[in-house]
């Protein structure tokens, strides 16, 4: 990493991300020890966010996997371009050359994992959702994680040419791998406090006035306080801040803007009903 | 605190750090060890917190280490200034949702605080005994065994696998054998995507209303966990214990004896709500539910308020593929379920059946194959 902790809050901050010591200690260490940083919490905390941000930061390319079940080596790693060898094929018997070499780069089909690899200048990778892939690809990701290099039998074992900063997330719908996390940075990002929270509404919705980013968070916690099937996350409350601007702006007054908005920040109509029935509490001052 | 004073109590205490870590449940593998120490030398922590921090990012791997690793890292090191903000608190003006296992202040609180707790501990004292299978038992479970497979619904796979008809053209097994005959392609190949087993969730009622019934529900689900694909079984009666781990093991015996070990709640009080919300409350949990066949082997004998019951079944019912109800009470021809439980969820359950022992369950998995 090339900047010491305190440049790199400053500058995730003014890309309007703003993490607090905690996740930052983790960023910095990940960046100078050049591990892996796994990354849980609530969906919605600004996980995926933080990968992000700190590409725009370090001037590198963000390369982005998302995870699911059924998600192969093929879709992460690389795939040979089979119609390109067969056509090659076929264009060398009909001009009666030798077939060549058919494991060349020109067939060769970068994902993922691979381009993050041979990226020059590094890249932000992002392998997102990692609960969600199979526990075998989990396996597979080990040789990727612990050395930085892979493996392709007709090429032989690429290493990183500049070590990719590398940011998992995991909702933890299961169980991760004991392996996995041996070799990662760990970090939980929990939701904000009411400063922060603060802080981060009125950067991701400019214009907002301090009183009523006030408002809007002290409302948030409080729904956060309730029973809810599913607690609001941030990037809940900054669209709900931002739906809330939008209907005053047409005229709505603050309070009616946030009721009518509320579907922005609570999902279920479990919740829905809950939050009717303790109005008073919520939207009161 | 100065950095020098810091400095000098890192490299005095941290072997008594990290073993008292260990002592106190959280075992650091020493690559982990390694990490910490390369962490402090590679940033040198400015103060507590900081080093707080680095001690967060490298020695713990999940949310729930803090609790070990928090007080611990007070003990050697002083108050990290700034703490982490505590993000698991339920309010107390709605029915509150206990969070995972380690957190069941909800519950205890509902039987009755302190009360609550010397009851929960007397219960280790009186540990369920889940008996041997008799010579009948294992016949049937046997025959379930072969059944099992036919009776759960299947789904399409989002993988596509090589299949000998299929709509999707292999185009990389073509191309592979098509270079041993110069490009020609000689067998036009397919893919298919295969069907497989949906997930199946037990939740087993083991109060003390099912105390003739538990064990043989408990030799149901190691039949099931052992032929099916996946699988997760959980017990409740005052509280949710996960049992899954327990029934892989080989034999039927071993596997529900061992689980008197965990199941410290059986023949006791009944708080299907409760549990149920236990189990909801929990993200992991509820991602095994979605899609799955769920089947709920309980009377559904609630006591008290049987509204949270009611609004975590609806829930159940709308996450799950089918929603199965398992009561040995509907065994009785004459049984109508008119307790206020029962009738609160009737109208989210898929099917009510009777199932008592493992002879009326084999019943039920032939009529599940037969829709």
């Amino acid at each position: 990493m090339l900047v010491d902790q305190d440049t790199l809050g400053r500058r995730l901050g003014a890309e309007g991300y703003l993490a607090d010591e905690g996740l930052l200690t983790a960023l910095h260490l990940a960046g100078t020890l050049g591990l892996p940083l796994l990354l849980e919490g609530e969906p919605g905390v600004g996980k995926t966010e933080v990968a992000n941000a700190l590409a725009r930061v370090l001037g590198r390319e963000l390369i982005r996997l998302q995870c699911y079940e059924g998600l192969d080596a093929s879709q992460a790693l690389y795939e040979w371009d089979y119609p390109k060898q067969l056509l090659s094929l076929r264009a060398a018997e009909v001009e009666g050359r030798g077939i060549g070499d058919l494991y060349r780069e020109e067939f060769l089909l970068q994902r993922p994992l691979l381009r993050s690899l041979r990226a020059a200048s590094g890249a932000v990778l992002l392998i997102d959702e990692i609960d969600r892939a199979d526990s075998e690809f989990e396996a597979f990701l080990l040789e990727f994680l612990g050395d930085f290099q892979i493996t392709i039998p007709e090429i032989g074992t690429i290493t990183a040419a500049s070590v990719p900063f590398v940011v998992l997330t995991s909702n933890r719908t299961r169980e991760l791998h004991d392996a996995l996390k041996r070799r990662c940075l760990y970090h939980w990002i929990p939701f904000p406090d009411a400063e922060r929270e603060r802080a981060i509404i009125r950067a991701q919705a400019p214009g907002l006035d301090e009183r009523s980013a006030a408002r809007l968070v002290a409302a948030v916690h409080r729904i956060r306080g309730l029973a809810l099937l599913k607690r609001p996350g941030i990037a809940e409350s900054v669209s709900w801040a931002r739906g809330v601007q939008t209907l005053t702006r047409e005229g709505s007054s603050w309070l009616e803007a946030m009721r009518r908005s509320a579907g922005l920040l609570v999902k279920h109509e479990e919740d829905l009903a809950l939050l009717g029935r303790h109005t008073a509490e919520v939207f009161g001052d | 605190m100065t950095e020098q004073s810091l400095l000098v109590r890192i490299g005095d205490h941290v072997h008594g750090f990290l073993r008292d870590l260990h002592d106190r449940g959280l075992p650091v593998p020493v690559p982990k060890q390694r990490v910490f120490l390369q962490a402090i030398e590679a940033v040198g922590p400015r103060d507590a917190t900081h080093l707080y921090w680095i001690g967060v990012a490298t020695l713990t791997t999940s949310h729930e280490d803090l609790e070990v690793y928090s007080p611990t890292f007070e003990h050697w090191f002083g108050e990290a200034t700034a703490r982490r903000v505590p993000d698991d608190e339920f309010p107390d003006d709605e029915a509150p949702a206990p969070r995972g296992k380690g957190d069941e202040a909800p519950l205890t609180a509902a039987l009755g605080g302190e009360a609550g707790l010397k009851a929960g501990s007397s219960e280790r004292e009186r540990r369920p005994v889940f008996g041997p299978a008799s010579e009948d038992d294992r016949a049937v479970l046997s025959l379930l065994r072969k059944e099992l497979p036919g009776a759960v619904p299947t789904i399409r796979s989002r993988r596509r696998r090589p299949a000998r008809r299929g709509p999707w053209i292999d185009v990389a097994r073509i191309c592979r054998e098509s270079r041993r005959s110069h490009g020609e392609i000689v067998t036009l190949r397919r893919r298919n995507r295969p069907r497989r087993q949906r997930r199946v969730l037990l939740l087993i009622d083991v109060s003390g209303s099912m105390k003739q019934h538990s064990a043989h529900y408990l030799r149901f689900a190691h039949a099931v966990v052992g032929r099916l694909d996946r699988v997760e079984v959980f017990t409740f009666g005052t509280r949710l214990t996960r049992v899954t781990e327990l029934l892989r093991a080989r034999h039927v015996d071993a596997a529900v004896g061992s689980l008197s070990a965990v199941v410290l709640d059986a023949e006791g009080g009944t708080r299907i709500g409760a549990s149920l919300q236990e189990f909801l409350a929990n993200a992991r949990h509820v991602t095994v539910a979605r899609g799955a066949l769920v089947i709920v082997l309980s009377d559904g004998l609630e006591r008290g308020d049987c509204r949270p019951m009611q609004a975590a079944v609806r829930r159940l019912s709308l996450l799950s593929h089918r929603l199965l109800w398992w009561s040995p009470l509907a065994c009785d021809p004459a049984y109508r379920p008119l307790t206020r439980g029962m009738s609160a969820v009737l109208g989210s359950v898929d099917a009510l059946a009777g199932v008592r022992d493992l002879r009326t369950a084999y019943e039920q998995v032939q009529t599940l194959i037969r829709e």
